[in-house]
């Protein structure tokens, strides 16, 4: 069984910019995949790729075994897509989008069954200039269902939405899952993308940097855990970056968190750093590093070893 | 219901819904139709002879503004972003998006002819011609719209796009302002806007001989329409955020410019297309019975040295050599009677009462006139045919009944055969006679250049001829001659 996406060696060239060097990616059926970057790391300009919203330079894009290129009608019939910024005409009701774009597929949900389904039947008929935030968001979560499809693309899609709202989505985007249909996912919400995605890739300049599930990428970066120290006076920071095993240093004062990666030796070196600035231990805390935390330090890797490369 | 049918729906629903394109779409045409109809007041039949006027202006402000408008306005809301996810092909989304358009211009064309109606015009001559003038038009501009669609990247360059060609087309290309009332240089840059033709063939089909008599017309819209679909297609973009500068492609719209610009050389060459622009100077490929340029052999001297004024010729008759090949060839494909250029009025029309006594003061005037009684029988005919091409170009009032009454006055004077042979004598060689270029003696101020006088004499010439051995103007040679 192919894989639902398979993209291969996908190469995308903005003039002389490079978005995407020789992108590789594959999506089994039924997982949520989440696609993870920076601003610019090349995210939308993937999914683009991947829907046929736009030309590649270079590659090859596989949807459910049709090429998105040569065999775009075939592939089409399998997306549904939410777009990042997603409008319709003022004018239009939700009943005569779901119907409109219905009728360009091949196959389609009735109109009414997708209305109960994301809860817009009241709105059946009102216009889309008068639709709130999330309602505009739930048919466009309709709209990508209107084709019966098997993959789901969502291109940020909790941006700009409330607390409760994005709750929502979160558990709906579960229940597409639940319902069998494969999820490609962008977002820049990491503990979003570790609380819905399957696996994930982490962009970066238009290359993958990681890919895995998020259990994975953290033991991944095993060793790695963050120390959160409060005192009742603030500590030198130079002091405690010398101390064994410690990569870095977030915040300053009297609440200071240390990235070690041995963290055994960070904590024996710190207590006599402690007595000899006669500062007294408020609390203490060790915990594994977050998926935001390995996030950034793939990112932070991958850009010292770019600007390495950079011929000075 | 299948996606064409949808969208269709859907694209009039959302026009219906929208008080700003009702506005432009059927409140502004109603507007222009009661500014024609204050502005030709005087008309003893409201607005039929500016039917192909009015209906042009229509079309070409839904073509200009209403089409691009609702394409880019979409576009900008990323609905074209949405259509292209699907695996609809983009030519059938943007043919029902063209269809759809024109709908609309038909229910802003039929609210027209209601309104029309109601104050007294009479319907169409030929309806399902006129029907079928308006699908060539619609399709000719909807080509313009699609491409002020590629090329504007958003709503207000639609606006300023539209402008560059809804004006021009009206000023200079014959639509609001008629053609005859232009200078010359205008008159030949018309002949390169598909709104010139727009207006002849519907006018052609309105109260003229239908669309056998513009089969050019048709040609010269259709080329500029298909070019204008083929180059806004293949420009079209999907996003808003791709500029048009940014697009590969761009050389498509070099065949659409090639369209137009052929269809203008094409019309210089061509009278029916650009009636006033060849100087009648030219002797022998004047545009009026070109396809006979040798003038006959035997007639040379004495016309050319002849007297225009004096009275008395004891030279030999020229134009008797004229034979009945030589009439048989004369170029027939003329502007039709309902047109604006050298127009003539149906039989059955009435002029209103200034009109008629407009017309009793020169038929009183005409008896007395010198001019009008030369014993050259061919510097006669000229020169009433003179008096009816000045009135044509001065556009007077008495413009269309005038020809009627110097056809008459001719027609008694003058054994019919002979007649035939002096008119087409004269169409034959135009560089030959003179026409009387002011009227003051006969009562009327009409005064215009006599190369075009020239050539709109001739061109009633080739009209009183058809009338005397009964051909059909539209098509050339189809009716044996009847002599």
């Amino acid at each position: 069984m192919p894989a639902e996406v398979d993209v291969r060696h996908l190469r995308k060239n903005y003039g002389n910019v490079a978005a995407l060097h020789d992108l590789n990616l594959q999506i089994e059926s039924g997982e949520i995949f989440g696609l993870l970057g920076a601003n610019g790391a090349g995210k939308t300009t993937a999914v683009e790729c991947i829907v046929g919203l736009r030309d590649m330079d270079e590659g090859e894009i596989l949807i459910g075994g049709s090429d998105i290129r040569r065999q775009s009608t075939e592939a089409k019939q399998r997306i549904g897509v939410v777009l990042q910024s997603t409008s319709l005409p003022d004018h239009i009701t939700p009943a005569e989008a779901l119907a409109l774009f219905g009728s360009l597929y091949r196959h389609s949900t009735p109109t009414a069954a997708l209305l109960k389904r994301f809860g817009l039947a009241a709105q059946a008929n009102a216009r889309f200039g008068f639709l709130s935030g999330g309602q505009r968001q739930r048919l466009a979560l309709a709209l990508a269902f209107v084709n019966q499809p098997s993959l789901i693309v969502l291109d940020e899609p909790t941006n700009g939405l409330d607390a409760h709202a994005r709750r929502e989505l979160h558990d709906d985007i579960l229940q597409i899952k639940s319902d069998g249909h494969t999820v490609l996912l962008t977002t820049h919400d990491l503990s979003e993308a570790e609380r819905l995605c399957d696996r994930v890739a982490i962009l970066d300049h238009g290359r993958v940097v990681a890919v895995g599930s998020p259990r994975e990428l953290i033991a991944r970066a095993s060793g790695h855990h963050t120390i959160t120290l409060q005192t009742d006076r603030a500590i030198d920071p130079d002091g405690l970056s010398k101390l064994a095993g410690v990569s870095k240093i977030f915040g300053e004062g009297l609440t200071v968190h240390l990235s070690t990666n041995d963290s055994t030796r960070t904590i024996q070196a710190l207590l006599p750093l402690l007595s000899a600035t006669h500062a007294e231990l408020v609390d203490l805390h060790l915990r594994r590093a977050s998926l935001e935390e390995v996030f950034l330090n793939l990112i932070e890797n991958d850009s010292e070893k770019s600007s390495a490369k950079q011929p000075t | 219901m299948n996606g064409f049918a949808q969208l269709l729906r859907v694209s009039l629903l959302l026009h219906f819904r929208n008080r700003l394109a009702l506005i432009y779409g059927y409140l502004f045409p109603a507007i222009f139709l009661a500014a024609f109809w204050v502005l030709y007041r005087h008309e003893p039949v409201p607005l039929v002879r500016h039917w192909g006027q009015l209906i042009t202006v229509t079309i070409l402000g839904s073509a200009c503004f209403g089409l691009p408008t609702t394409i880019v306005g979409e576009r900008e809301r990323g609905l074209w972003r949405r259509y292209r996810l699907t695996p609809a092909r983009l030519g059938n989304i943007v043919f029902g998006t063209v269809v759809a358009r024109f709908v609309i211009i038909v229910g802003a064309g039929a609210l027209q002819l209601a309104l029309a109606m109601s104050i007294g015009m009479s319907a169409p001559a030929h309806p399902l011609e006129f029907l079928a003038a308006f699908t060539f038009v619609s399709f000719a501009l909807l080509g313009v719209g699609l491409m002020i669609a590629a090329l504007a990247d958003n709503v207000p360059a639609v606006q300023a796009l539209g402008q560059c060609i809804f004006l021009p087309m009206l000023i200079i290309g014959g639509v609001a302002v008629p053609i005859e009332s232009l200078p010359e240089w205008a008159q030949k840059v018309s002949a390169f806007f598909p709104g010139h033709y727009a207006v002849e063939s519907l006018q052609a089909c309105t109260d003229g001989p239908g669309l056998g008599a513009v089969h050019f017309d048709l040609v010269a819209l259709a080329v500029p329409g298909v070019a204008g679909c083929f180059a806004g297609t293949k420009l079209f973009r999907w996003d808003a955020g791709r500029r048009f500068r940014s697009i590969n492609g761009r050389l498509w719209l070099v065949p659409a410019l090639v369209a137009w610009l052929a269809i203008g050389v094409l019309a210089q060459s061509q009278y029916s297309v650009a009636p006033a622009i060849e100087p009648v100077a030219k002797p022998p490929v004047k545009t009026v019975g070109a396809t006979v340029p040798k003038p006959s052999p035997t007639p040379q001297s004495p016309p050319a040295s002849k007297p225009v004024v004096p009275p008395d010729s004891t030279a030999a008759e020229p134009w008797l050599s004229v034979t009945a090949a030589d009439i048989a060839g004369l170029n027939y494909h003329v502007p039709p009677d309902s047109g604006v250029v050298t127009p003539i009025a149906r039989p059955d029309e009435q002029p209103d009462e200034a009109t008629a006594n407009a017309l009793d003061g020169i038929q009183g005037n005409l008896a007395i006139w010198p001019l009008a009684h030369v014993t050259d029988p061919v510097q006669r005919t000229l020169n009433l045919l003179s008096v009816a091409a000045v009135m044509d170009l001065a556009q007077d009032p008495v413009e269309r009944f005038l020809p009627l009454m110097i056809f008459e006055q001719l027609s008694m004077s003058i054994p019919r055969d002979e007649l035939v042979q002096i008119l087409a004598w004269i169409v034959l060689h135009p560089e030959q006679g003179r026409t009387p270029n002011d009227l003051a003696d006969l009562g009327l101020g009409g005064v215009a250049q006599s190369p075009l006088i020239r050539e709109r004499a001739d061109l009633y010439a080739v009209k009183f001829i058809a009338r005397l051995t009964g051909r059909n103007l539209s098509s050339p040679s189809t009716k044996p001659e009847q002599r």
